[in-house]
């Protein structure tokens, strides 16, 4: 297959961007998006045409969240439920022409090219994603009994891999599907219960402070996370919020 | 500028149970409107509008519903405003993401329905407040009061040429105890010659002489085209917005909003429609 693309090139945070265009032929329709940028760098090297374009990824199956994308106005590109090392060529058609730009939002600035610094997410996980438990042999799988339907959902919401597709779709910019789910794996489970109100305070004064936008209903995000994490860990997101402020100061407990 | 910390949570809530509170009113004008469609010379109108106009309980009632629009308003201007900031640099690509049909467009629908309310104030608010000019009426038994209170009105000249003009040229229609079609001038006569004789806009002709005009009808109907989009996104939004939200009643709350939106708009276009064409 061949396509035309138009990639944004930057050479660093401050450096001013621009699209650079590029041809290329011979592309298999197997072959993944990732793995047609690898063709297309190798020829910019061999060719002495430019220096390689810079895109993040590691594992290459779909599970690290590193590789986004946002392809021809969709975050992770033409396909849903998919990372970007997992969108196919055949998903585009023989002579297409693509735009390839990174994440655009205030809190997560350019690094290079197509590279976005997504330290932001850990910031907010820091704040509060977390339990205490604490350590020692391992307990018997019967002590804390758990229904199927909450663990299944918990998992769920487990599933998203922090890749920041949910912001780079969302209008505003928001990360709500993001901290909606680290908040629910959380407190759907007894584990998560003794922190739950400190926790969505704390991930949301954060995900404010770091400057993501907020959440206008729009479902952008739900559309495009390639782990289909659903609105209704935003909503819960709005109930614990809700209970927090109106539960009691746990410093009187 | 040091505004005030209000978490983005915090703002939505806001906007989303006003925004609820702002449904359930529009539900309640919508059913008042649709008593012009009655041919009772605004019997049934006129009473409710005497009622809005005089009952204290609706007097806080409107204070409340007038600052609440201003909270709605200002709220999703400043939200709209940070999230605009959440992404200095654009896309060069439009989005194709999948969304929920008039998400995208709330600001602007919005927007639009601020100033066509603009518009709906001046023509009727003013007119109750008494800063703008309208149609007036009076009902006869009032006249009748009046004269008892002031027996000395009976010989005024003035006050007889007046109830004359008025008789002569057909205002008071047979069977209805009003006298309608009063100018703001006819209103003011009334006043000084029969304090107490208390003459009242008339919202009823008014509404009725202006769904007369065509371009009146078609503007009024394209502010129902704004609303239909801002509501459509606004019911179901409400309920995520407060956590009212799952599996299991997604998909009811998504029709009820549906059929909200619809029963609104039909309700409202219906009596411009209807008095335009003269039924
Ligand atoms: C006819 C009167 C109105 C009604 C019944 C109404 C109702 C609502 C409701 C129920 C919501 C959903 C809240 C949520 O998403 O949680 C909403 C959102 C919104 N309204 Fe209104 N509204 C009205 C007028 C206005 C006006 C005059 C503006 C002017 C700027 C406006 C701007 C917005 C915006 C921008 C949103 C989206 C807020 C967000 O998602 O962050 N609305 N409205
Ligand atoms: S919620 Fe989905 S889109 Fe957002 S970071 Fe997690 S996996 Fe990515
Ligand atoms: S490279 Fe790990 S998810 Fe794509």
């Amino acid at each position: 297959m061949k396509f035309t693309l138009h990639i944004w090139r930057q050479e660093n945070a401050r450096a001013k961007g621009h699209f650079e265009t590029y041809e290329i032929d011979n592309i298999s329709a197997d072959c993944s998006f990732l793995e047609m940028l690898d063709q297309l760098n190798e020829k910019l090297i061999n060719d002495k045409i430019a220096h390689p374009v810079c895109f993040d990824n590691d594992c290459r199956e779909g599970i690290c969240g590193m590789c986004g994308l946002y392809i021809n106005g969709r975050p992770h590109g033409n396909d849903d439920g998919v990372t970007t090392c997992q969108l196919h060529m055949r998903h585009f058609h023989d002579g297409d022409e693509i735009w390839v730009e990174p994440w655009r939002a205030k809190a997560f600035p350019i690094i290079k090219d197509l590279v976005v610094d997504r330290t932001a997410f850990d910031k907010i996980i820091q704040a509060g994603g977390y339990i205490s438990a604490t350590t020692g042999g391992v307990p018997d799988a019967n002590n804390i009994l758990i229904p199927k339907h909450k663990a299944d959902q918990s998992m769920d919401a487990a599933a998203c891999i922090g890749c920041g597709a949910c912001v780079a779709a969302c209008k505003n910019a928001s990360a709500m599907l993001f901290v909606g789910a680290k908040v629910s794996h959380l407190a759907l489970l007894p584990q998560g219960k003794p922190e739950a109100a400190d926790r969505v305070k704390k991930m949301v004064c954060k995900m404010d402070e770091l400057g993501f936008g907020g959440c206008t209903n729009t479902y952008a995000c739900e559309a495009e996370c390639p782990k289909q994490i659903k609105r209704q860990n935003i909503a819960r997101l709005n109930r614990c919020w809700i209970a927090q402020a109106f539960g009691r100061d746990r410093r009187e407990d | 500028m040091n505004l005030p910390k209000i978490h983005s949570i915090t703002k939505k809530l806001f906007v989303a149970l006003v925004g609820g509170f702002l449904l359930l009113f529009l539900l309640f004008h919508m059913t008042a409107n649709l008593f012009i469609l009655r041919h009772d010379d605004g019997q049934w109108y006129s009473d409710f509008c005497h009622f809005m106009g005089t009952n204290w309980v609706v007097k806080i009632f409107e204070i409340g519903l007038l600052g609440f629009i201003a909270l709605h308003i200002l709220l999703t201007i400043w939200l709209a405003v940070t999230n605009r900031l959440a992404r200095p640099v654009r896309y060069h690509q439009p989005s194709r993401s999948k969304t929920h049909p008039g998400s995208k467009l709330m600001i602007w629908t919005g927007i639009l329905i601020f100033v066509c309310l603009g518009l709906h104030f001046y023509d009727f608010y003013m007119v109750k407040v008494g800063v703008v000019k309208g149609e007036y009426m009076v009902s006869v038994e009032n006249i009748g009061k009046a004269m008892q209170e002031q027996p000395n009105a009976m010989f005024d000249e003035e006050v007889i040429g007046f109830l004359d003009k008025i008789q002569k040229s057909g205002q008071l229609s047979m069977g209805s105890d009003m006298i309608h079609h009063l100018t703001y001038e006819d209103k003011e006569t009334l006043k000084r010659l029969l304090p107490g004789s208390d003459p009242e806009p008339d919202f009823y002709y008014m509404t009725r002489e202006k769904f007369s005009h065509l371009h009146i009808v078609i503007g009024y109907l394209i502010f129902f085209v704004i609303i239909f989009f801002h509501l459509m996104h606004a019911f179901p939004s409400a309920f995520q917005t407060l956590g009212l939200n799952n599996y299991k009643y997604n998909p009811i709350i998504e029709a009820l909003g549906k059929i909200y939106t619809w029963i609104i708009v039909l309700g409202f276009a219906a009596v411009p429609i209807l008095v335009y064409l003269g039924l």
